[in-house]
């Protein structure tokens, strides 16, 4: 056979075996379903439902913390504010007695 | 014209009915040593009760409040404030609607305490500007107060006591490095 003839011989067109195109096709969907549904899909939700959860509980928590710092802040504050009007009086009325007796 | 004198009118009973700005007294502190600047409008008072606990003293003083603020600074040396900065709060104090009812002079210290009258015998602030060479303290009370919660105010009244040695007297300051 010459040379021409090997190259026909082996380039021919062949039919698929039957059945080879419907194996393709079910081999690539269940490798589709084992790629998405499992590892992208549920965690995805997983993780959605989660963070919806978190945002929902956090903030009031958080806000409650900060309301109370503010609080007790303010109340030191107020504290150290009627303290030094308390000197400020005592001092005012120390002065009143120093000068009465000082007139007397 | 009429018009005109009734809208002016208001603007004037309006600006002299508002509070005073204490920031225009911020500047007294430039040079002071330790600070301390408390600013407490109504609503942070009224925050502040809630943390008071069974305190009914405090709680009695501070329920009609709305505002309270002090401005207190320490000085290295004399003459590091200008007594021309203590001016706008005692030209607002001048107004008819306060009484100065101790004003106590010596050598180089001032004390001056001002009650705001209201009907029936109930007082609308508090002030108290007391000036030494190295310190001044100028306190402001704003809101309802009777003569009983002076009383009160100079009373202990379960306040912790703060009123440390110079040095290192009151919490709550900020101190210049």
């Amino acid at each position: 056979m010459s040379f021409e003839g090997d190259l026909r011989s082996a380039l021919r067109r062949e039919p698929a075996p039957e059945g080879f195109a419907a194996r393709v096709l079910a081999k690539t969907a269940a490798a589709e379903r084992a790629v998405v549904v499992p590892f992208r899909g549920m965690p995805l939700t997983l993780a959605m439902a989660a963070g919806l959860i978190v945002a929902l509980m956090i903030p009031p928590g958080l806000h409650e913390y900060k309301q109370r710092q503010r609080g007790i802040e303010a109340k030191d504050q107020l504290m150290v504010a009627l303290s030094i009007t308390r000197v400020q009086l005592k001092q005012a009325r120390g002065k009143i007695r120093q000068g009465t007796r000082a007139k007397l | 014209m009429n018009k005109v004198l009734i809208l002016a009118a208001a603007a004037v009973t309006a600006f002299a009915q508002q509070g005073f700005d204490f920031k225009v007294l911020d500047k007294l502190g430039a040079n002071a040593t330790e600070s301390t600047n408390i600013t407490l409008d109504g609503n942070t008072l009224k925050l502040a009760s809630a943390f008071l606990g069974d305190d009914k003293d405090v709680k009695d003083v501070v329920k009609n409040l709305k505002g309270i603020y002090i401005r207190s600074f320490e000085f290295a040396k004399s003459g590091q404030y200008k007594e021309a900065d203590l001016a706008p709060l005692r030209a607002y104090l001048k107004s008819p609607r306060w009484n100065k009812i101790v004003d106590v002079k010596e050598t180089d210290e001032t004390s001056e305490i001002y009650l705001l009258p209201l009907a029936n015998g109930q007082l609308g602030g508090l002030a108290i500007i007391s000036a030494e060479p190295k310190e001044l303290t100028v306190v402001f009370i704003e809101g309802v107060l009777n003569m009983d919660d002076i009383g009160k105010l100079s009373g202990n009244m379960g306040i912790p006591e703060i009123n440390l040695p110079k040095d290192e007297k009151k919490s709550g300051k900020t101190k210049k490095e």
